[in-house]
Parts: C-alpha cells; structure tokens; sequence
C-alpha cells in the first residue's frame, strides 16, 4: 500500500539576524497510510504547524523530500501544489479560516469553486457536507451569524467536501469551549473515516491525540525518540 | 517629550506605514508647489509679453533749454538703457485744408518728429497709405477724416504763439499703440487717463525742429474747450514743444514678476532721473503698462489654483486611504503602546504627532520634487523672476499648508481606528451609523447651494476683456463659489451614491464570476462586502479623472478661442504679405504644398464723403474657404448670403452698421466712394449696398467696407493687393515655415500661431499646457496611488482570510484575478463617473469664465484623443497599481498568518 505521506529528513529553517538561523523542524522522517488517524503533539513553537505546512506545501523543506498523495512536493509548482490541495487534502484551521463576505454555504463551496466545479454541482455538495456537520439548511448564513462551534462544524465541511484523500488539521479546537471541542473532534473523526481519508492532526491536547491511531511527541522541531 | 519619542518611535518602526501616509501628503506638497511656481512663471510670461509689444520703455521729457547731446550722454550710460530714440512732439492749436473754395478745420493735434528708422524699431506711425517723404507729413486717419485730406492736399497748422506751417500730405499714417507717446507724461495726467490726441500728423525729426523754433520759448499748448472745440472736455496744459530721448531698456534684466518689474523700473527711473540734476524728468511707459497686468495676474493666480484646487483635495484625501491601508500597523503599534500603560488621550497624541511628522516629512518631499517638475517644465521663466526666493517662498507655502491639512484629514480615520484597537475590532473598518454629512444631507444642500449661487450671483459676474485690445480681467470670488460648491457637493453624492450601489450589487460577484472565473467572485463579493472603502477609493478615482477631464476640456476651449480670437485678427491660418507692389494674379502663384486655398485680400483707405475707412477688397469666391465667416459677423444675413450677394453683384458692399446709420443707407442704395489708384490719385467709384457687414476678417473695430477685389481693380486701374490669405493643410506654423523658404524675401509670411501669442497680454497669454500637464501628471499619480492603496488596504485587512484562501486551493492566478477584479471594477466606475462629472465641472468652469475669450465659446471643446490619452495613463496607472498588489500578494506569509490568534 503506498503511503499518503512519505517525509524524509525533513528540515525548515527560518532565517534569524542575517546569517543566523532557527530551525522549526528538525530531520523529520514521517509516513502515514491510507485511512490512518496520526496525531501530533507537543507544546507551542514545536514546530507542529510548519511541519503541517510542509505537508501541505504552503512551506518547502530546506533539506529531505516530502511526498504527499504520491507526489515529491520539492517537484511541483505553486500552482500544482495548490490543484494537490484542493483536490487531495482538505485542511482545518483552528481560527476557523472562513471569508467573512461569503455564507456558510459559499465557504464550503470555495474549494470546489476554485477546483472550477459547476455551480450547481458544488451548492449541492456543500449542503450535504453542511447537512453532514449538522448545519444542515444553513447554507445562507452569514458567517458572523454563528457561534464559534458552528464556525468550525463550517470548517470541517469544507475540509470534507471535496472528499479529500487526506485531512490537516491544525489545533481545530484550540478556539473552542470543552464541550464544542469534544463535538468537533468527534465530528471531523468521523466524517474523515467515514470518507476512508488519512487525518494528521496538530494538538497540543492529550485526550485529542489519545483519539488517534498513532501519536506523535515534537520538541524543539524534532520527534522525540522513538516516535514516528 | 515622551509623547515625541514615542511619535518618532512610531514613524520609524513603522516605515510601511509612514511611507503610506506621507505619499499623499507628498504628492499635494508637489502639485501646490508646482502650481505657485507656475504662478510664478506665468507672472514672467505675462511681464515679458506685455513689455515686447511696448514701443518704448521710457519716455526722458527734457527741460526748455537743456543740452540734448548732454543729456544723452547720460541715459546711454546707464546699464538698463538698450536703445534712446529723439522725439519731438509739437502741439498745433488747428489745422485747415483749403480746397475747392472752402475751408474745412481742426480742434488741436500734435506734429510728431521721429528720425528715420523710428518706426521700424517702435513699430508706430506705420505709412499705411503714401509714402513718408521729408518736409512732408503723413496723417493719421482721424485728421485726414477730419479735413478731408488726400496725400497731395496742402494743410495749414496754426501754431502755439501765432505762426503757422504749411506742410503736404504725403500719405496716412496709423497711429495704434502711440497712446502713451502722445498723451500727457505728467503722472498726475496720466493717472487720471487722459485721452491722447487723435490729430496727428508725422514728419522728419529735423524739419520739425525747423517749425518748432518759430514758436516762442515757454509758448504752451493750446486749450481746444476754449477755441470752442466742445470734444475736448478735458485738457492738459503743456509746453507747446516737446522735446524727448524715448528710451528701451534691456528687458532681459527685468525681473519676472510684473510687481517686482514696477520697482526695478522705478529704480532705473530714480537712477536715471538722478544723473540728470534737473535736465530732464522720465515719464516710465513700461510701469504704466505693468500696473493693470499686476492686479490682473492675481486673478490669473486665483484661476490657476482653482485649476489645480481638486487635485490637491484629492491629495490629500489619499491620506484617508494611507490610514485604512496601513490600519493593521496602527493598531498593532496602539495595543504595544496601552500595553505600556499610555492612557488613550496619550496614544492620539502619538500617533497625531507621527501623523504630523511623516506629512512634514512627505510634504517637504514633495516639495522638492514640485520644484524640480517646475524647473524641468518652465526652468526658464522662473529664472526670470528671483527663482530662490519665489522657490523658497513656495515651499514653505506648499509645506505647512499640506501638513496641515493632511494631519487634520488623517485624525479623523485615525480616532476611529484607535476606538477599534481599544475594541479589538479586526474586520474591515465600518461606521456604526452614517457619518454626519450624510444624515444631514449636506451633499444634495451644496449640490442646491451651487445652482442657487450660479444663477443669483454667477451668471452676472465673469472676467471683461476691455475694450480696444488693452485686456483687463475684473472678477469677483463669487465667481468661483458655484464650481466650488458643485465640486464638493458632487464629490459627497458620489460617496454616498456609489457606496449604496457597491453594498447592494449582488449581480457583481456572477459578472464577474464569469469573466474572471472564481477569483472574479471573490472580487464582488469582497467589494460588496468593503462598500465603504470601495466607494471612497471610486470616488478617488473618479474625482482625479473627473480633474484631468476638466482640466482637458477647459484648456482645449481655451486654445479654441485663443485660435479663433487670432483667426478673426489675422483672417485666415497664413497671412502673406509681398515686399513689392504686386498685383492679383501673383496670388495663385503661391498655392503648392501645405497650402489648400489662397485669395487675394485689398486693405485700402478710401473716403465716403470725408470720412476715411477701409476698404476691404476680396474675391468672395474663394474667401469663404480660407476665413471664417460666423454668421454673427453680419447683421441680418447670413455669412454665406452675405458672400453670395458679392458674388451675384460685382459692385455690391457690405458697409459697417455705423456708415449705414449715418448716411441712411440700405441694401439696394448707390454709395458713391473715393478710391485712390496705382498713383494714389483718388477715383470716384459708385458701389450699391448689398448688407451690414459688424465684423470681418482683418478689418478693424470701427468703420470699414466690403466689396469685390475685381470690381474694385477694374474701377481704379489698381490691381494691386495688400497681402493673400491661406488656409494652411497642416499646422500653420509649420506651413508657414516651408511657404516661406519656397517663396523667398518678396513674401512675407505670417501664422496663426505667432498671432497667437501676441494677441492678448493678460492671463489669456498664459500658455496652460505646462500647468494642464502637471496636473493630468498629478490626476494619474493620484488615481494610481488612490488605487493601489485601496488594493493594498484590502490585502491588509484579509490577510488571513487570503491566507486561507490560498491554503485550501487557490492558484496564484486565481489570487490575481481577485485583485484584478477589484481593481477592473474600481477602474472602470471611476473612469465612467470620471469622464462624466468632468464634462459637468469643465462647462462650469467655462460659463464662469466666459469673459476671458473673445468671442466667447458656444460650446466647449472636447480633445477627445488627450482624454483617451489620459484614460489610458488612468489606466497604465491602475496596472502599476495591480502589479504592486500582486507583488505584496505573493510575498503573503500563509503560514505565519494563519498561526495569528
């Protein structure tokens, strides 16, 4: 079975003083299989988010190679690593990400949109992913007309809409009360299994990455030994 | 001082934001300083223009008795002294023409002595009949009307003291321009404008002394109200001989701004006046002619600013946008600084203080590149008129004013977004409520305010050009209320209007879905969701277009006029004149390249009864095709039918309105006039009248006539023309320099252009190209930076969201076609309300300014390729704007940004 994610000596440096650098991640070797549930854990300036955002080819690796969904992102364009996230991946932030001058129902669809998707088509498609995440009929709402655990239900439809291979998420309930983070992480979960997907997710929480198949501790940029 | 630190501290660490905010301050400290250096500049072009046209700078009176050759000694020693002409002016108390058994008289005149070469050098006292001939005179048309006199006629003058002079006519002489020489020199006298004499005859300078010492020392002047000559109803008591050294300075010392050039001339005066220890008293011709120019030049001034008034707001206004786009930097640094402890009342001070100290620092820049733009563009006037101190003088001006008023139009947004840092507000900054001007409507109270103002105070009050070419503006500020009003009121209801229909434009975001494909929809949907700013950066853009087309409009009327007012002195675009008598058929002769029609044109002086006028002899077949005949020119016909009736009826003549009045003629009545033929001996030649000609090519104001060149050779025997006039194919000028090579020294060829120039010497001689292509320079900056702040103001407050965007999928062309978008639909609302608004606000203008062209213009023109050269600058500007915007796009650190809390 080939793997979603294959990372190798992955490293990112950013630069500091002129000469002087920080590195965020540090040798990283990571493989995650279809369908697999990874968590990543570990406390703030880790190098957790970069190494999301090496994953889904917002930041490029200094040194290693990433592949994701088979493809070497070392190799592929701004643009190719923007059709590869929006055809393969489905992301969740934790600040929710939503466009303050589109409805619940156009945030949903804007992936879609940008994949070039009918109108049609994409409308049904985000109704059902909002239907999904219990919002079903909300497709007209404005986004600040909803409470915070509904922004991010939003968030995760949007991530699953255009049934995605693989889904980041990045501490998706880090802006949420214990209850409404318990239902997110339960709903993305279920949706992202549901759908067969591999999820990585960034937590610093322990029950969260307790959910997961296989978690993972970062310090200081790099896996802890024995991780991975 | 910590209030200073921390303003200094702010302006540093944000250098993003200090550069935003002092661009627009900068670019109003340019415009205001180019505009007052042109104003400057305009001040040496109107002084130089009205002083070339001046006979003679000076006027050295001498005392009874003092030593000529002494005397000019003395002022050929002085260093402003570039030529000194003797000039003896002698006062007559009558003069009578004996002719067939009766006597016909004269009230007093003036016998002129120049030397000659006088006439050449000064250009006064022109032959335009005759010929000067020594011991003879030649007489102005005004004696020889008054006598009756004929080149051949023997007058007799009755001189101060009881002698008289009996001297031959030898041909008529035009006086034009001598105003000055032959009046009064007193100040007193001249102050109080005394007319010149009318009756004046010109001679050789040494037979006029000849005369002059028959009349007894200290004889003075006669006073024509107490012979009974009742047309005089003032007098000036003078020396019945006067004798001059007329003087022309150097002008290249003269100082540029006309009220600079009345001191130094009355330096040179003193100075000179001083050397001579009572010899002689200097009459200053120059200072005279400069004192209506200087009051004349402020209301120029006024114009000028007024012209440039919008772009300096709108300047200004990108103040607004600098703040909105550098919003993010002000909260940050604010949040910073109450985290430090400073209370709010200490953080407005701050950033007021930084707001102050970057528009300082913009405007001074600003300034100084103003004062380059002005040196490149017209280095050369402002050379003329104390460029240090008039460059100095702007600067301050420019800066303070631009300071000022920039610090004052950034508080405002800044109070506001202090308020939302206090708030934590991240969102786009959106009033609560309307703002004041809107709920009190004060856009559509203006709107009402200018029509109001136009129609009860406007319309009554424009700039007059005086009568006989000696222009004067007088113009009340009120004039400049109603564009002023309209301008600003305009301004507001756009505002309001275009931020209702960008929040309400739900078809936006399909339209351009279509077009742009999902980044097009994005772009509606975030201009609708941004109306407020959207429709201040429209309006921005609008206005700036709304000023370039104005601008445009106004200065192509301007020239229009300038050309027509030229064409309807000069009568056509090339007047050729030959050096040697030369009859008709010459005339086709000088048809070839550059030259689509040429007729043959008689100016000649005949008598209709005793009264000389000109005769006007033309083909009027081939007239209407090289000269503009408006039908306004005749009185009850029109141009056209005037022209055919000359063409049906070889003796017909058009006479002017006051010759009809006089003798009681109308169309169809024989008029029998004198004509003189190829010797000058007058001819009887009976003409039928045909209409009332009011104006015409060429002809003078007062009375003239009209009839067929042909007619009038084959009654005289006197095929002779005074000049050919030419419509030019191409560019006049250019036409008349390639005619001119061709035709060689037995031509001489005049153009529509140097008539131009030297046709009026008030603000209508300004040439506004230099201060219309500062500001379409200034409308293009403005708009382009008006836009790129608005695009980089949205990148500012969606980061996060673009970050997003460009994390769930979109290609980079995708983020373009976002900006693009926004951009295409700025751009284009702005340049359609633009070009609109601009049309309204340039007629305005025009009908305020109407005075200044004769005739006034029915209709403005409209340089429909310089405003699509100036869209298309708009639109070139737009796409630096977008490039900027894409640029700051892809340099978006997503992942930094979607890390923000």
């Amino acid at each position: 079975m080939t793997a979603v994610i294959s990372c190798h000596g992955a490293t990112r440096r950013y630069p500091r003083n002129g000469t002087d650098a920080v590195v965020a991640v540090r040798n990283v070797d990571l493989e995650v299989q279809p369908g697999e549930f990874v968590a990543i854990q570990g406390p703030s300036g880790s190098g957790k988010t970069t190494l999301l955002g090496l994953l889904a080819g917002l930041e490029s690796a200094d040194e290693g190679t990433v592949s994701v969904l088979g493809h070497d992102l070392a190799r592929l364009s701004l643009t190719e690593r923007a059709r590869l996230r929006r055809s393969g991946m489905g992301i969740v932030f934790q600040s929710f990400g939503l466009v303050a001058s589109l409805t619940a129902g156009e945030n949903v669809a804007l992936p879609l949109a940008l994949a070039g998707m009918d109108r049609d088509e994409r409308r049904k498609r985000a109704s059902a992913a909002l239907a999904e995440v219990g919002l079903g009929g909300g497709e007209d709402r404005r986004t600040d007309e909803l409470s915070g655990g509904e922004r991010q239900r939003v968030g995760v439809a949007r991530a699953i809409a255009g049934d995605p291979t693989l889904v980041l998420a990045d501490e998706p309930t880090g802006s949420l009360d214990d209850e409404n983070a318990a239902v997110i992480l339960d709903l993305l979960t279920a949706t992202v299994r549901k759908r067969g997907a591999s999820l990585v997710l960034v937590t610093h929480d322990p029950e969260s990455a307790a959910r997961a198949d296989r978690s993972i501790r970062m310090r200081d940029g790099a896996f802890l030994n024995g991780d991975a | 001082m910590f209030l200073l630190r921390h303003a200094l501290q702010l302006v540093l660490r944000e250098p993003r934001r200090s550069v935003a905010a002092a661009l627009g301050v900068g670019i109003a400290g340019a415009l205001i300083t180019s505009v007052l250096l042109f104003g400057v500049a305009s001040g040496a072009t109107v002084t130089r223009r009205a002083l070339a046209d001046l006979p003679v700078d000076a006027q050295v009176v001498l005392t009874p008795g003092a030593d000529r050759a002494a005397a000019e000694t003395i002022v050929r020693a002085d260093p402003a002294v570039r030529d000194v002409l003797p000039f003896t002016l002698v006062h007559f108390n009558g003069a009578t023409l004996q002719k067939s058994g009766s006597a016909t008289q004269t009230s007093s005149g003036v016998l002129v002595g120049v030397d000659a070469g006088y006439s050449d050098k000064t250009g006064l006292f022109k032959v335009a009949q005759g010929a000067a001939t020594t011991g003879q005179i030649t007489v102005s048309r005004d004696l020889a009307t008054n006598l009756g006199a004929v080149p051949g006629d023997t007058v007799r003058f009755a001189l101060p003291g009881g002698g008289t002079a009996d001297l031959v006519v030898s041909g008529i002489t035009d006086i034009t321009g001598a105003d000055l020489i032959l009046g009064p020199v007193d100040a007193a006298h001249r102050a109080a404008g005394t007319n010149s004499a009318v009756d004046v005859a010109v001679m050789d300078r040494a037979s006029l002394a000849a005369i002059a010492t028959s009349i007894p020392a200290g004889a003075t002047a006669a006073d024509p109200g107490a012979q009974g000559g009742g047309s005089s109803p003032v007098f000036a008591p003078e020396l019945a001989v006067r004798q001059e050294l007329q003087l022309r300075y150097d002008h290249a010392l003269l100082p540029g701004d006309p009220a600079s050039a009345q001191t130094w001339l009355t330096d040179v005066r003193h100075r000179i006046e001083g050397q001579g220890a009572g010899a002689f008293l200097v009459a200053d011709d120059a200072s005279a002619s400069l004192a209506p120019i200087a009051s004349d030049l402020v209301w120029g001034q006024i114009l000028f600013i007024f012209l440039a008034f919008p772009g300096v707001a709108l300047a200004l206004a990108l103040s607004r946008l600098a703040a909105d786009a550098t919003a993010d930097a002000t909260r940050r640094h604010a949040a910073l600084l109450r985290a430090r402890g400073a209370t709010p009342r200490q953080l407005q001070r701050v950033f007021i203080g930084a707001t102050a100290l970057t528009a300082l620092a913009g405007a001074l820049v600003g300034s100084l590149i103003g004062v380059v733009l002005a040196s490149v563009r017209f280095g050369s006037e402002l050379a003329a008129s104390d460029p240090v101190g008039a460059i100095v003088r702007a600067v301050i001006i420019a800066v303070v004013a631009a300071t000022v008023l920039a610090t004052a139009a950034a508080a405002f947004p800044l109070r506001e977004q202090l308020r939302q840092e206090v708030a934590a507000g991240r969102q786009e900054l959106q009033r609560a409520r309307a703002p004041l001007w809107q709920r009190l409507y004060l856009d559509v109270l203006a709107i009402v305010a200018a029509i109001v103002v136009y129609y009860v105070v406007g319309s009554g009050i424009h700039p007059v050009i005086g009568v006989e070419g000696n222009p004067t503006v007088t113009i009340a500020l009120t004039s400049f209320v109603a564009p002023l009003l309209l301008w600003t009121g305009g301004t507001l209801l756009l505002l309001r209007l275009s931020q209702r229909v960008m929040s309400r434009s739900g078809r936006l975001a399909g339209w351009l879905e279509r077009i742009l494909g999902p980044g097009g929809e994005l772009a509606g949907r975030s201009l609708t969701a941004r109306a407020g700013a959207a429709s201040r950066a429209i309006v921005v853009l609008a206005l700036s277009v709304s000023f370039a087309t104005s601008v445009l409009i106004f200065d192509a009327t301007y020239r229009q006029q300038q050309r027509v007012d030229a064409q309807l002195t000069l009568g056509a675009d090339l007047k050729i004149v030959p050096t040697q008598p030369t009859d008709a058929p010459a005339v086709a002769g000088l048809a070839g390249p550059g030259i689509s029609t040429v007729t043959p044109f008689v100016d000649r002086i005949v008598y209709v009864g005793s009264e000389a006028q000109d005769l006007l002899g033309i083909d009027p077949s081939t007239l209407p095709q090289v000269s503009t005949l408006a039908d306004t020119f005749f009185k009850g016909i029109s141009g056209a039918d005037a022209m055919a009736a000359l063409r049906s009826q070889p003796d017909g003549i058009l006479v002017s309105d006051e010759t009809a009045k006089d003798y009681s003629i109308v169309p169809g009545d024989r008029v029998r006039i004198r004509v003189p033929d190829v010797n000058g001996n007058l001819v009887q030649v009976d003409f039928r009248m045909a209409g009332i000609a009011l104006e015409f090519p060429t002809a003078p104001k007062d009375a003239f006539l009209v009839a067929n060149q042909s007619f009038v050779a084959a009654q005289t025997g006197n095929n002779r023309i005074s000049f050919a006039l030419a419509r030019a194919s191409g560019d006049p000028t250019d036409v008349a320099g390639s005619l001119g090579a061709r035709l060689g020294s037995g031509w001489q060829v005049t153009d529509l252009g140097a008539t131009n120039a030297r046709l009026a010497n008030t603000i209508t001689s300004v040439d506004l190209a230099d201060l219309v292509l500062l500001d379409l320079i200034f409308a293009v900056l403005i708009a382009a930076v008006g836009a790129a702040l608005f695009l980089l103001a949205g990148l500012v407050e969606r980061r996060r969201e673009l970050a997003t965007i460009e994390a769930i999928g979109a290609e980079p062309r995708q983020l373009r076609a976002l900006v693009i978008g926004e951009a295409t639909v700025i751009g284009l609302s702005g340049l359609m309300i633009g070009v609109l608004s601009g049309a309204v606000v340039g007629y305005t203008l025009l009908q305020i300014m109407a005075g200044l062209f004769d005739p006034p213009a029915d209709f403005p023109t409209v340089p429909i390729p310089a405003l699509l050269g100036a869209a298309l600058a708009v639109v070139v500007g737009l796409a630096a704007a977008v490039f900027v915007a894409d640029r700051a796009l892809s340099r978006l650190r997503v992942l930094a940004l979607l890390r923000e809390r």
